[in-house]
């Protein structure tokens, strides 16, 4: 069990209107099987995300009233269970990042063992298998902003269809580009990676 | 928490026994049946009290009881005790103390005495853990449950004197009794004896009372915080404040026996050495608890005693100890595990751990118990997974699902502040200690919800583990060979759960999973509901409902998950897959309850293509109500955005406006997304809502088989006659039979077979009755058939309705107009015509001007018509109208600038006939530009509501026909002056003067000649029939008469003036001062006034017009002298001598040169006139002469004047007077200087009649040619004559 870190489960894309416009899914790894394969079923996963909506809900309140949260990182928004965690961030624009944590998604063999220890100790080894740091999702956070960033640049790329200003729903993101993306950010990402 | 046996996992509390009070029932601690008969009794001999008093007394204590109180640091910072309280009657039983020989056991050997141990020891054959067992529950409740900290009796203190010793002796000996049965019993239990006073104790008697209290207490051996007095009294505020000081006390009494036995555990842990059991074990291994084993028992009996003293650091520490040694290799590892020791020992672990957790959420180390938590499920997780049967089996997840649960009920029980539902949050920050670390998530402490629901997750693996049990193994034992029992009698893990027989038993239900699930998800749901995470909660509720699908609880699934369905915004927010999820079902629970409705509404949705297709679905809405036999007819109506409608519509208008009673074209489009295989839904009726002056559209279906013929396009056009509803027949619609409607609702009939994936298009044309925007609101498709009713609601929306306009099915404009959903309705166009008669481009001032307008009704019907006529511009006159059979009317002035004349009545003008309409305006001053503007508003009989008008502006041009110039000339008056010196002259008879004023003017005189010179600037000819001159306003102080010279025919018929053409008149005027007194200067104001008609005015000629111009003020008069030249031609002698001549022409070449010089001053004036003899002319007269003139007179000198020759070009260049020579004579230029000789000033000389002009210096006299040279002859000799 030591050897297990954490890894993406699961990445979401949530628009203005509460609607999915994103999600990608990535496999861990399963010790019993020694495979790689998704947790949850995708409805499951569709939950979660949708799940997150009212911890964004509850948090923005609470930031209203207290003040804070100007960042848009929302941090952890709650464990589903002991092995998926579910992390959030919110834009300026109100499309929201949502990042499934599994807690035990990957893994610890040789080459991530290497990825992890060029040239550092091999506690930091240790302390990526016991959890989480607060902020340790920031540089994907950034990643996805960056790469959200990069889509709302397309010019074909209209916003108002996929989070529409009156109304609800929208449609999703169609961009290869940008799941390729969330597919990259949620492949490279272990604890500890500082950039993205 | 409910699993492990009662009392095992309790947090242990101070335990207080009350006795001596009646109870009601006898006190039953619970005691085993085998301990029960060497159970110690204690009882008190005296009758138990019953008084109100003890009473009130034991109700305050057990409601202080605080077991049931939540257990953290914060709850108890609020006591000052804490207490589990019971009560017995009067007798209660102690445990043995030592447990007595087994019955067949002799003592080992006579020699050594037989060492007895407590029954709950190892080391007692009569224990179960006889003879290597650990520890086990029961000790645990006998501290908790059976063997009080604290026995506080209850007596009755007397106080009738008579009785009152008696009854302190009695209380004396029964406490003693007591005391001396807890000292037999090995027990240390503290005495303490609560006395109610019977009576209200006076002053007098209150020593009397603390000298009895002191004697029961010394008579009793009694510490002085053991003897609690109660005094009688009525206020409960009294009593209460009694008890808390006793109980106060009291817990501290009790901490120091838990105190006591924590210390004697700890020294018996400190001797380091096994106890010999009271008999060596015979059976089994014959193995006795190690060292190991014992220091985890003492270790854990320190730890509970530190609990029940609240020093909670203590405890925790002892239990970690505990648990340590625990799973340490001496003493787990080394356990079998096909012992039941083994399970004992992870039960005692479980213990352990739990005590754990609730120190550390006693000190609000949540992190850290989250954390501890986890640590022990890894930890038995690896050793049930080394050394026992594995974490693969049902065993392992029922005791993870507990574990869960245990740490819900924890939470529960810890009632953390932070996460009380009222706070919405999910989880605890991480206390300080570990704030910097790297924390799982999980160990941010969740509120329990989270834990139910991972209990539920572990129950749900634990019903899959639990039914891939082998049907061997599910056999019950007695049903199986022996061989296969002893087989899978260690296959599988039946810690605290069934074997698998019972587990999942072939023939008969066994452990109902299902229930358990649901159970906890429920739990789970409620506190996800508490804290507002609908969508979480939802996600439950479909777990749950699928979890009570397996057991076919169908009527609960859909309690439970039609709320969620309904309210929750999946479906609009596009979480599609929840949507199907949910959708399916419920539609599998409607059907097996029946719900007709609720099938019917998850059929239709699920049409929707939006949703992943299941191939073993038939996708047909007729067919949704298959193997469900309603009663009645279901009808559902879904409204707008309640369902994810497979169907979509738009409407269009196809211009943004019309007319009323036009029809304008518009397309209703129905988009079916349903699944490309599903079957054709045919609507038996559609709806088109409108709001504004159409009410509605209803289509019904008519089946055609048109749509089928082109369905190899994707949308399907056709166009729709539209009839109102009275023409159709008089099957009167349900839709709008309901509704309030006064408007008008078109019907038309059209193929509505809805094919999968397809476009219906409907053309059609709507005709507009009123004005004003008419809306398209929504659409409402009905299907209807026998066996049921569905109504579906759309409702349209600019900002998403989807602009497509079919030209044909495969082509499509995109609609640009910003709401295609209006169309804005313009009045009905006015047929009546206003149109003017006569319109001249130009009206001229003080010209009457009349307009004839015609006012023609082209309606097909009569018409009631008014006219409003404005007049606006600056100033404008007022007007009168004229209608024929209508009084005249007269307008009004609003403001300075409009003249209005409203609502005149015009009467009914019929059909395609005219009206003329005359308006006549006064003579207008000055040229001004008005807008004219008539208004006529009519009302038609077919609609006498309407107002329909018709507005027309006419542009008024209204100028000056004429401007002119003048020249006021000075002349000589002929008529002599008045003479200052002749009272003749002044004299009333003055010839001059033929006036009739009854004053006649005695003054001097003037003549000028006042020259118009005056253009006309009309636009066209004007005849001009008179000009003449008004002197406004009279002058006072002199008289002034005027000739006409206006050039114009005399016979009044007038002359014709083109424009801009220059016309001259001459007017000459005589002056005359009053009195020869006044010779000041005089203001002269003369107008001009032109006669004029129009050439054209045909119907009135004699309609003269007099435009009168103003002449600027001149100045007659004056003080100054004035020197006036006049010439006459002397054609008169001339003519004259051509008379005696006989000759025809003989003119005279003599011109008389007149020189005046006037003096209107009082001074006597001398003047020098000097004539240079010129080359131009010859003259006789004086050449230098000196003319005197008294005041107020005028006086002449005549030359006479030859000119010489006509001057030729060259010498007319010299003279450079620039003039050009007129071809009628020449200008002669008279050296004539007029000198003050006074002031030896030249006098300007005035030319004062024609033939005389000024010049440079001087002035110059006209020589007409005809004078010299009228014969060569005559000339020739005149000359020689005059020389």
């Amino acid at each position: 069990m030591a050897t297990a870190i954490p890894s993406i489960a699961c990445i979401g894309v949530i628009g203005r209107n509460n609607n999915p416009l994103h999600t990608s899914i990535f496999p861990s790894y399963d010790p019993s099987t020694t495979s790689y394969h998704p947790v949850r079923t995708p409805l499951q996963f569709s939950l979660i995300l949708s799940s997150t909506l009212d911890v964004f809900e509850l948090r923005s309140r609470q930031n209203a009233a207290a003040g804070v949260g100007l960042t848009g990182d929302f941090g952890l928004l709650h464990a589903v269970d002991d092995r998926l965690a579910a992390y959030g961030f919110e834009t300026n624009t109100g499309t929201r990042f949502v990042v499934v944590v599994d807690m035990r998604g990957r893994r610890m063999d040789g080459a991530v063992a290497a990825g992890l220890a060029d040239g550092r100790d091999s506690k930091r080894l240790a302390g990526a298998a016991a959890g989480l740091r607060e902020g340790e999702m920031r540089p994907v956070f950034k990643a996805m902003q960056m790469a959200y960033i990069r889509l709302m640049q397309n010019p074909f790329f209209d916003p108002d269809e996929h989070s529409p200003p009156a109304g609800h729903g929208g449609r999703k993101i169609t961009s290869r580009k940008f799941a390729e993306e969330m597919r990259r950010i949620g492949e490279n990402w272990m604890p500890g990676v500082t950039n993205l | 928490m409910d699993d492990y046996p009662s009392g095992s996992l309790d947090h242990s509390v101070p335990f207080l026994l009350t006795l001596g009070t009646r109870t009601g029932s006898a006190y039953d601690a619970g005691l085993s049946a085998a301990l029960k008969e060497q159970a110690v009794l204690i009882r008190s001999d005296l009758p138990p009290l019953d008084s109100d008093q003890a009473r009130a007394l034991l109700r305050y204590v057990q409601e202080r009881d605080v077991s049931q109180l939540p257990c953290n640091a914060k709850e108890m910072a609020a006591r000052k005790y804490r207490f589990r309280v019971k009560a017995a009657e009067r007798s209660l039983l102690l445990p043995p103390r030592r447990a007595s020989l087994p019955e067949g056991i002799d003592a080992p050997s006579p020699s050594l005495p037989t060492v007895l141990h407590s029954p709950y020891s190892p080391l007692s054959p009569i224990s179960p853990l006889y003879p290597d067992g650990l520890v086990d529950t029961q000790w645990i409740r006998k501290h908790q449950d059976l063997v009080p900290s604290v026995l506080l009796c209850f007596y009755n203190l007397a106080s009738d004197p008579t009785l009152a010793t008696l009854c302190d002796n009695q209380i004396k000996t029964d406490v003693n009794n007591i005391r001396a049965l807890l000292s037999q019993s090995g027990y240390k239990t503290r005495v303490a004896v609560v006395l109610l006073s019977d009576h209200v104790s006076s002053v007098s008697s209150g020593e009397g009372v603390q000298e009895r209290l002191e004697t029961i207490r010394r008579g009793c051996g009694l510490d002085s915080k053991a003897l609690f007095l109660v005094p009688s009294s009525d206020s409960q505020e009294e009593l209460e404040r009694v008890a808390e000081n006793m109980l106060t006390t009291l817990y501290t009494v009790s901490v120091e026996y838990y105190r006591d036995l924590g210390r004697h555990s700890r020294k018996k842990r400190g001797r380091g050495s096994v106890p010999q059991p009271t008999v060596p074990p015979t059976s089994g291994t014959s193995q006795t608890l190690s060292l190991a084993g014992w220091n985890v028992r003492y270790d854990f009996k320190s730890a509970v005693f530190a609990e029940y003293r609240l020093e909670m650091d203590v405890a925790l520490r002892s239990y970690e100890q505990a648990c340590e040694n625990l799973l340490s290799s001496e003493l787990m590892e080394l356990i079998p595990s096909w012992s039941p020791r083994w399970n004992e020992a992870r039960f005692l672990a479980d213990v352990i751990a739990v005590r754990c957790l609730r120190c550390l959420l006693w000190s609000g180390q949540h992190s850290a118990a989250a954390r501890r938590w986890q640590l022990h499920r890894e930890r038995i997780a690896d050793f049930v997974d080394r050394r026992g049967r594995g974490t693969n089996n049902y065993g392992w997840e029922a005791w993870e699902a507990r574990w869960a649960v245990v740490m819900a009920d924890l939470i529960d029980k810890a009632d953390i502040p932070d996460l009380a539902p009222t706070t919405l949050k999910l989880f605890v920050a991480p206390e300080k200690s570990v704030m910097g670390e790297r924390l799982q998530p999980w160990e941010f402490l969740h509120h329990t919800g989270y834990w139910h629901r991972l209990a539920a997750k572990h129950l749900q693996a634990r019903r899959t583990l639990a039914h891939v049990i082998p049907v061997d193994d599910r056999r019950s034992p007695s049903a199986s060979p022996a061989s296969h029992v002893a087989k899978s009698a260690f296959a599988y893990d039946t810690y605290m759960c069934p074997d698998p027989y019972e587990e999942f038993p072939l023939d008969r239900p066994g452990v109902n999973h299902t229930q358990m699930i649901a159970d906890r998800l429920m739990r789970a749901r409620s506190e996800f509901l508490k804290r507002c995470q609908t969508r979480f909660a939802a996600e439950v509720t479909l777990e749950c409902a699928r979890e009570l699908a397996l057991a076919e609880h169908w009527p609960e699934i859909i309690s439970l998950l039609r709320p969620v369905w309904k309210g929750l915004p999946f479906r609009n927010e596009g979480w599609i897959a929840i949507a199907e999820e949910l959708n399916w079902a419920l539609r599998a629970a409607a059907a097996e309850v029946g719900d007709a409705e609720l099938l019917l509404l998850t059929s239709w949705e699920l049409l929707s293509r939006d949703f992943t297709r299941r191939p073993d679905w038939h996708y047909d809405i007729s067919k949704a109500l298959e193997g469900v036999e309603p009663t009645i007819k279901p009808t559902v109506s879904i409204r707008d955005g309640q369902l994810q409608a497979f169907v979509s519509a738009s409407f269009h208008f196809v211009k943004e406006e019309g007319k009323a009673g036009q029809s304008v074209c518009s397309q209703l489009s129905i988009v079916s997304s349903a699944h490309p295989d599903s079957a054709p839904v045919v609507l038996s009726s559609i709806y088109l809502s409108f709001n504004g002056c159409l009410d509605g559209i209803v289509l019904r279906h008519h089946a055609d088989g048109h749509a089928t013929q082109q369905c190899r396009t994707k949308a399907i056009l056709s166009t729709v006659t539209l009839t109102t509803q009275a023409d159709a027949d008089a099957n009167v619609e349900p839709l709008e039979s309901d509704r309030a409607s006064t408007g008008v609702t078109l019907i038309g009939s059209a193929d509505l077979t809805l094919l999968p994936g397809k476009i219906m298009v409907f053309n059609m044309g709507i005709p507009l009755r009123e004005p004003g925007e008419t809306l398209a609101e929504s659409l409402t498709l009905n299907l209807d058939s026998e066996a049921f009713g569905l109504r579906q609601s759309l409702a349209f929306h600019d900002a998403t309705i989807a602009r497509l306009w079919y030209i044909s099915p495969s082509v499509t404009k995109h609609i640009t107009h910003p709401r295609p959903l209006a169309v804005r309705v313009l009045p009905r166009p006015p047929k009546m015509e206003v149109s003017c008669t006569v319109w001249k481009e130009q009206y001229y001032t003080d010209e009457p001007i009349s307009f004839r307008f015609e006012v023609e009704n082209g309606e097909d019907v009569k018409a009631l018509a008014k006219v409003d006529v404005v007049l606006f511009g600056e100033k404008p006159p007022s007007f009168t109208l004229e209608i024929p059979g209508q009084e005249l009317q007269t307008s009004s002035s609003v403001r300075s600038e409009e003249t209005r004349l409203s609502g005149a009545p015009m009467g009914t003008i019929e059909s395609s006939k005219s009206l003329p309409v005359g308006l006549l305006l006064p003579p207008i001053q000055h040229s001004s530009r008005y807008d004219l503007t008539l208004k006529v508003t009519y009302f038609l009989p077919t609609n006498p509501g309407t107002p329909i008008s018709q507005t027309a502006v006419f542009q008024v041009n209204v100028v000056n026909p004429f401007e002119a110039n003048y020249d006021l000339l000075p002349r000589v008056h002929r008529n002599p002056w008045p003479s200052l010196f002749d009272p003749e002259g002044i004299a009333p008879p003055n010839t001059a003067d033929n006036d009739s004023i009854p004053l006649p003017p005695r003054g001097i005189s003037q003549a000028w000649t006042l020259i118009t010179r005056y253009a006309s600037f009309a636009s066209e000819a004007l005849r001009v029939t008179d000009v003449d001159i008004t002197i406004q306003p009279h002058p006072t102080t002199f008289r002034c008469t005027s000739t006409k010279r206006t050039g114009l025919p005399a016979s009044g018929a007038g002359r014709l003036v083109n424009p801009k053409t220059i016309q001259e008149a001459a007017f000459d005027l005589a002056a005359q001062k009053l009195t020869v007194d006044d010779r000041s200067h005089a203001p002269l104001d003369v107008s001009l006034l032109i006669k004029w008609t129009r050439v054209d005015d045909a119907n009135d000629p004699t309609a003269v017009n007099t435009t009168t111009l103003p002449i600027p003020r001149f100045t007659l008069f004056g003080t100054e002298p004035r020197v006036l030249a006049s010439v006459s031609h002397h054609h008169h002698r001339g003519t004259t001598t051509t008379t005696t001549t006989g000759v025809v022409t003989t003119p005279s070449p003599l011109i008389s040169l007149t020189i005046t010089i006037e003096n209107a001053s009082n001074h006597f004036l001398t003047f020098g006139l000097a004539m240079e003899p010129s080359e131009q002319f010859a003259f006789s007269g004086p050449k230098q002469t000196s003319l005197n003139l008294l005041p107020v007179s005028r006086r002449s000198v005549e030359y006479r004047l030859l000119p010489l020759d006509a001057p030729t070009a060259d010498e007319e260049d010299e003279d450079g007077d620039g003039e050009e020579e007129a071809p009628g004579g020449w200008w002669i230029w008279p050296g004539l200087v007029v000198r003050d000789k006074y002031f030896q000033k030249v006098l300007r000389v005035i030319p004062a009649s024609e033939g005389v002009r000024g010049a440079k210096e001087g002035f110059e006299v006209w020589v007409p040619r005809w004078m010299v040279f009228g014969s060569v002859g005559v000339e020739e000799e005149g000359e020689g004559g005059e020389e």
